[in-house]
């Protein structure tokens, strides 16, 4: 058996032992959602406009990792609308800024792996590029809207009749708890990922100027930023779009209880 | 009255921001004095015909040729003007177009005389990339505040390290990276969550979790390892490697799922305290059942960050790989496998946290917590 096949199940064994069913559904989920990014780029490859595959692609992301979690009904269309929004708040911020930083396709560093490739295809790598920064945000982003969502939700099981400024107040402190570390995690992540490269930087003697100007470090560093910019906003939107839920929510039900 | 002051203190900051990102554009446009490299501002651009290109795949692109004059910023050439040729690609992959405005890096060939050659090297991005960090730092400061700030600072503290962590393993030559960045992790946990959560009980539990989720996710994946003999692994594929691939991709898988792994424990365990200040007659088992019940419910998109920041990055390589002939399955062994097996013993390690992480808090919580 491969590595990846033993590995997968024994993440899928794991996940089913602590989560159940819904462990099972995440697991599903983290499957589609890798067929989603090879479908992506696939059609890409077929000369589809980068931009609009990666935002269909994104919302389905969105859609597939937080419906098929355990959070309750609530929590999870709270999350979904909420990391919608930030994606599209997203957009808007990357696509200029990739254009001006001019970060596109591949740098010096890259030619060793790019021997024997033509480069040429007839694709916008500047699309392409934005593309990625806006992919590999997506579960950043989820992740942050399911953790605001599902820690208030909690609370107001707990809690059922909390005052909405409360709950406005409860939101941000569960995001003040969090975003430090959701920071560190995009870090390592980022910073794992990219180990190699910055010790080819070191190594190659690059000076502070040669590295703030690179391409690839960059690029690199304009995703982290990217990232962190998305989980910011998540924090305050998603708490917004609870609290409108809730105040909707109890609305309806003073409304059933006047029409008796 | 409150209200009031609070509102003019914080309209203050918004503006104090607007006005130190203003200073910063402005400065990294007129830094040039500060590099070594001379640095050409464009002034005037003719661009030529775009010319069609076709290769071997049947790939089309076309390449236009721009002729860009201008002056020299800095440096011994300050001042002098000259004109420099570049060629474009529609795609852009290695290439991009200049405008009026732009600011290139140089290398100067040749000074004799009036007249100054040179190529255009590459252009000049500091203004963008710390735009957007003050961007990142200014709506972090604003919105989150005091934690905003203390977020801040564990990124620029573990930056810190991070750097003199490379230094370090350079010097060694990479002999010792995994021990150099493993005894690093224990290290940046401890001092992320003394950061992020002070140093407490609720701080202690966390940092025992996170060891010991990372810890375990490792093991299994070393375990794997042997018992499979990395078959489908191809460290051939991993990019900008100057030093032996394999302990060099379990450094990277370590310091990954760290990250993932302290976030998880984090959001469990202060959801859990959060749950005990609003009712604290629950009882030891109730906590734990609800410590698992939020950990299923972020495990799975707390894995899939962790997956698209390992493999999303792959796009425009996979892409081009597509592109040049080749099959599906070979460009994501190429591209993608790497960053799946990465992604594979993160998640494992982000599952055993669930479990740890609500036994430890609903053990070892106090009976009563303090506000």
């Amino acid at each position: 058996m491969s590595t990846i096949s033993t590995l997968g199940l024994i993440l899928l064994m794991l996940m089913i032992l602590v989560g159940g069913k819904a462990g099972a559904q995440s697991f599903l989920a983290l499957i589609l959602n890798f067929g989603l990014l090879f479908l992506a780029i696939v059609l890409v490859a077929f000369h589809f406009s980068p931009l609009i595959v990666t935002l269909v692609t994104g919302m389905l992301v969105l859609a597939l990792t937080i419906f098929m979690s355990s959070g309750d009904d609530l929590s999870s269309t709270v999350a979904f609308i909420a990391s919608a929004v930030v994606l599209v708040v997203l957009v808007a911020v990357i696509v200029p800024v990739e254009q001006w930083a001019l970060v596109q396709g591949f740098g010096p560093e890259d030619s060793e792996d790019l021997e024997g490739l033509s480069v040429l295809v007839g694709i916008s790598f500047v699309q392409v590029t934005t593309a990625t920064a806006i992919l590999s945000t997506l579960g950043a982003i989820a992740e942050a809207a399911m953790a605001i969502a599902a820690g208030l939700s909690e609370i107001l099981e707990q809690h059922p009749q909390v005052g909405l400024k409360a709950l406005m107040g409860d939101g941000i402190a569960v995001g003040k708890q969090i975003i430090g570390t959701t920071f560190n995690t995009l870090f390592f992540g980022f910073f794992g990922g990219f180990l190699a490269l910055f010790i080819w930087f070191t190594g190659v003697h690059y000076s502070f100027g040669e590295i703030l100007n690179d391409k690839i470090f960059v690029s690199e560093i304009l995703m982290i930023l990217f990232a962190m910019v998305s989980v910011i906003l998540t924090v305050p939107i998603t708490t917004w779009v609870m609290t409108r839920a809730v105040a909707g929510q109890r609305k309806r039900a003073d409304k059933a209880k006047m029409g008796e | 009255m409150q209200v009031m002051k609070g509102k003019r203190v914080q309209g203050w900051f918004w503006l104090l921001a607007l006005v130190i990102g203003g200073l910063l554009i402005w400065g990294t446009q007129h830094n040039a004095g500060l590099y070594h490299d001379p640095i050409m501002k464009v002034t005037q651009v003719k661009t030529g015909r775009a010319t069609k290109e076709t290769d071997d795949f049947h790939n089309q692109d076309y390449q236009t040729k721009q002729t860009l004059t201008g002056h020299i910023l800095n440096g011994s050439y300050r001042g002098r003007s000259l004109t420099v040729t570049n060629t474009y690609s529609q795609s852009g992959a290695m290439d991009q177009r200049y405008h009026v405005g732009s600011q290139l890096f140089v290398v100067v060939h040749q000074h004799t005389g009036q007249k100054l050659t040179a190529t255009a090297k590459d252009v000049k991005r500091d203004t963008p990339i710390l735009t957007m960090i003050w961007v990142v730092v200014a709506l972090l400061l604003l919105i989150m505040q005091f934690s905003g700030f203390m977020a801040f600072l564990s990124v620029a503290a573990n930056g810190v390290l991070f750097l003199m962590a490379i230094l370090l393993n350079g010097s060694t030559q990479g002999a010792q990276v995994l021990w150099i960045f493993g005894s690093l992790a224990i290290v940046f946990a401890a001092l992320t969550l003394w950061l992020v959560l002070g140093a407490n009980r609720q701080m202690l539990i966390t940092l025992a979790t996170t060891l010991g989720g990372t810890a375990f996710s490792i093991i299994v994946a070393l375990l794997v390892f042997h018992f499979t003999h990395e078959r489908g692994m191809y460290y051939e594929s991993m990019q900008y490697v100057t030093q032996l691939p394999r302990p060099l991709f379990l450094a990277e898988t370590l310091l990954g799922s760290l990250g993932a792994v302290m976030d998880e424990s984090t959001d469990i365990i202060s959801s859990l305290f959060a749950l005990k200040r609003e009712r604290p007659e629950l009882s030891a088992n109730q906590v734990f059942k609800s410590g698992r019940q939020i950990g299923s419910t972020i495990m799975g998109p707390l894995i899939n960050v962790l997956f698209f920041i390992f493999v999303a990055d792959t796009f425009p390589m996979a892409m081009l790989y597509l592109k040049n002939g080749n099959s599906w399955g070979y460009t994501f062994s190429m591209n993608m496998s790497m960053g799946v097996v990465q992604s594979l013993i993160s998640g494992i390690g982000i599952v055993l946290a669930v479990p740890l992480a609500s036994f430890l808090a609903s053990r070892f919580m106090e009976k009563k917590v303090s506000a």
